[in-house]
């Protein structure tokens, strides 16, 4: 069989779109390139000066009304800079109803992730969550709204991949893509599992990183960006936390990995459909909220502490963390 | 009939699994398995942790034998021709089924029944129709054709008469009884239902449980194990004379007709264990094969008093038709009908993505080969029914039986009995 990867067949590109970042990862004569971008904005009010200098700087920004949207990466150290929140054009894995202006952002993000020469004959694959385990919510708007930007920005061949078997796809090569993956994002914490590559249970729970953040900052009194910037420059899991604010992380990361693992119990034994593993399972973590050191061990313990019905064999984090998602879209788009 | 179709082999999934770890390039072996076993349905549902009772030295055994027998060139090529099923996704398992009521038959004359709920059932328009007898499918891999033949009913089918009826107050009652009267001799006729429950709250048997009725036509829907097509034949059809799509005030329906309706209800459900969540309205389970679009007839699209008749939302299950069969439907029947029935529809469309993703297929494909495979087996059906009725059924001895049709010109989709 000849390999149909991206040689001589155009671009192919693997696309995370998660509430709190985008990532490419895109494959063009056997080379492979990484772009992210923070999947967030902040407004500023308009001045010719303001929109000057970020035009200058390279920065990605948009102008409605009297205000400039800044977004992608910067948009945190602006945040950070002029002491507001960040806001996001997603929210819980899927598009943000609230922010009326969503859609504008994701096309302006992708965009900016997306190499505008290479639309021509690429085959997309991007990232949808599950449903959630409660089988509320539905995932139509938000697919069929990002099918049609990629469409608008050019791209013709465009699909999209689970999330948690992207991961799969990603990170389980070696047990023949029968496992189970988990991505932890800002989002969502979605879940699933595979038996020889084909998805056999999959579900989101919407606890993730915002979860954390917005909870820690509730209790603490810490704006959600400045809990957010904690959780990402210095915590990590010890059981010896130095501030109030580390200690309100810690409990809110263990409330988001206990339910997971929790969640992954009652999905198994709930699930009529399994098959015979016949052996025990690994178990891969990745996505932005499994970065912490120390996150792996806890959530290993947790799913000690639930029983599940299966064996798993080992848990352990994907290579990258953050590109898994997009990595294993990448694999979904070079395998069809 | 067909007898269950045999389930894909361990022995085979352990073959596959083997020639998978002869690639050592991921993408390869990823594809390899998308396009062999990734569609494929490989495991029974009754077993999870049953690895260590595997019998591996089947697995060696036939791993020795392909080692023999397959030459490695072929073991690299991942376009394997076979027929590809879907999946059952998780977050998607059926709830737990409430408890199934316990009502028994107190007494029984020509005229009435009783029942222990304070159910009774009037008996002077009952009548017979073709004997029920239909055929299911597995949920999932419906293209295999039916597994099992029945004859006891498997749900109800909730509908309205939708016909004019005059106002609800104690100086129409003349009026209302005359009008009642007229509906239940036409619903007679024409063997529409098993039930009409009146406007005074009164069950009227009209199509015997034992029969099929003319009630829901063109129509499919699924539990969490069966899948159910044509449902004149597995569900019992049961009508509130009124119209289901009222005003603002919402539905042209009494409280007495909704206290009979949970009675019967409770009765059926007791009777044939009939699980709740295949208690569902006309609407849900109506479709057009002419256009392949759900909501054909769209009685109870909205606002059935699930909750007051002691059932679950069933509003909140995906449609079977959209996921199952790759039916559509037309946007402005959300508009009419409302957010519940809405939800059930768009619930089915995320179904069908998942499938269409789990099978490395875009929608529109998967879409158009489940409809191919609806409209096989709807000419299928029709050959086997025009067989046993050729064959002389039972129905023929039915004096004045009205056969529920079997219809498979899609062009011209005509049901009797609304």
């Amino acid at each position: 069989m000849s390999r149909e990867s991206s040689n001589g067949k155009g671009v192919v590109i693997g696309l995370d779109v998660g509430t709190s970042r985008v990532v490419a990862v895109q494959e063009k004569d056997g080379k492979r390139s990484v772009r992210s971008e923070l999947n967030a904005f902040i407004s500023l009010p308009w001045s010719k000066m303001t929109e000057a200098s970020l035009a200058r700087e390279s920065i990605p920004f948009l102008v409605r009304g009297g205000e400039i949207i800044v977004m992608g990466n910067e948009s945190a150290r602006m945040a950070d800079l002029f002491g507001k929140e960040l806001r996001r054009p997603m929210i819980h894995g899927m598009l943000n109803p609230d922010e009326p202006e969503s859609l504008d952002l994701i096309r302006a993000i992708l965009r900016t992730v997306l190499e505008p020469e290479s639309t021509a004959g690429a085959r997309v694959r991007f990232s949808v969550p599950a449903p959630p385990l409660a089988g509320e919510g539905t995932l139509t708007f938000h697919e069929a709204s990002l099918r049609q930007i990629l469409g608008d920005l050019g791209y013709s061949d465009v699909g999209a991949v689970n999330e948690g078997v992207a991961v799969i796809y990603s990170e389980l090569p070696d047990s023949n893509y029968t496992g189970i993956g988990i991505s932890c994002g800002g989002g969502l914490c979605n879940v699933a599992m595979a038996y020889l590559s084909v998805p056999v249970l999959s579900f989101s729970l919407p606890k993730g990183g915002d979860f954390i953040d917005a909870n820690a900052a509730g209790v603490t009194g810490e704006l959600v960006n400045r809990v957010r910037l904690a959780k990402e420059e210095s915590f990590h899991f010890n059981g010896n936390y130095s501030d109030k604010v580390q200690q309100a992380i810690a409990v809110y990361y263990d409330d988001m990995i206990q339910s997971v693992a929790g969640s992954l119990r009652q999905a198994l034994q709930g699930s009529r459909s399994l098959p015979r593993f016949g052996r025990s399972l690994p178990l891969v973590l990745s996505g932005g909220g499994v970065l912490p050191q120390g996150f792996r061990e806890r959530f290993e313990k947790a799913l000690g502490e639930v029983r599940l019905p299966v064996e798993v064999s080992e848990v352990r984090l994907a290579r990258r963390p953050l590109e898994a998602t997009a990595e294993g879209a990448l694999a979904a788009a070079l395998s069809e | 009939m067909r007898p269950f179709a045999a389930k894909p082999g361990r022995l085979w999934t352990a073959w596959t699994g083997w020639r998978a770890r002869r690639v050592s390039d991921p993408v390869e072996r990823l594809r390899l398995l998308r396009h062999t076993v990734g569609d494929r349905r490989l495991w029974p549902a009754d077993d999870i942790a049953g690895g260590k009772r595997q019998l591996r030295w089947r697995v060696w055994v036939l791993a020795a034998g392909a080692l023999v027998l397959a030459p490695l060139g072929a073991m690299k090529n991942a376009s394997w021709p076979w027929e590809r099923t879907p999946l059952a996704l998780a977050g998607t398992a059926a709830p737990a089924e409430d408890r199934v009521p316990d009502v028994w038959l107190v007494e029984e004359t020509p005229a009435a029944e009783q029942y222990s709920n304070g159910l009774r059932i009037e008996r002077k328009y009952e009548t017979a129709n073709e004997p029920r007898r239909y055929e299911v499918y597995a949920l999932g891999r419906e293209n295999e054709g039916p597994v099992e033949e029945r004859t006891a009913p498997a749900g109800i089918v909730f509908h309205s008469t939708e016909s004019a009826t005059a106002e609800f107050r104690a100086d129409q009652t003349p009026r209302l009884k005359r009008i009642g009267k007229f509906l239940l001799e036409y619903v007679r006729q024409e063997r529409a239902y098993h039930y009409l429950i009146d406007r005074f709250g009164r069950v009227w048997r009209i199509v015997r449980e034992s029969d099929a009725a003319n009630h829901a036509g063109y129509s499919v829907w699924a539990d969490d194990r069966w899948t159910y097509l044509n449902l004149n034949w597995s569900f019992l059809g049961i009508s509130l004379e009124g119209r289901s799509s009222g005003e603002e005030a919402g539905p042209d329906i009494t409280d007495a007709q909704v206290l009979a309706l949970r009675q019967l209800v409770a009765m059926l459900r007791s009777r044939y264990a009939i699980a709740a969540r295949n208690c569902v309205t006309h609407a849900q389970v109506s479709v057009n094969p002419s256009n392949m679009q759900a909501g054909y007839h769209y009685d109870w699209a909205t606002r059935f008093p699930y909750a007051r008749i002691g059932l679950p939302d069933n509003y909140r299950l995906p449609a079977p038709s959209l996921w199952l069969f790759g039916f559509t439907y037309d946007p402005s029947l959300v508009v009419q009908t409302g957010e519940s029935y809405w939800l059930g529809l768009t619930l089915g469309d995320d179904r069908l993505r998942q499938r269409a993703a789990s099978e490395g297929a875009t929608v529109e494909a998967c879409r158009a080969k489940l409809a191919a495979n609806y409209r096989r087996l709807i000419l299928q059906w029709k050959a086997r029914m025009e067989a046993a009725r050729g064959a002389g059924a039972p129905e023929a001895s039915v004096q004045g039986a009205r056969p529920p049709a079997v219809q498979t010109d899609f062009e011209d989709v005509k049901e009797t009995g609304k």
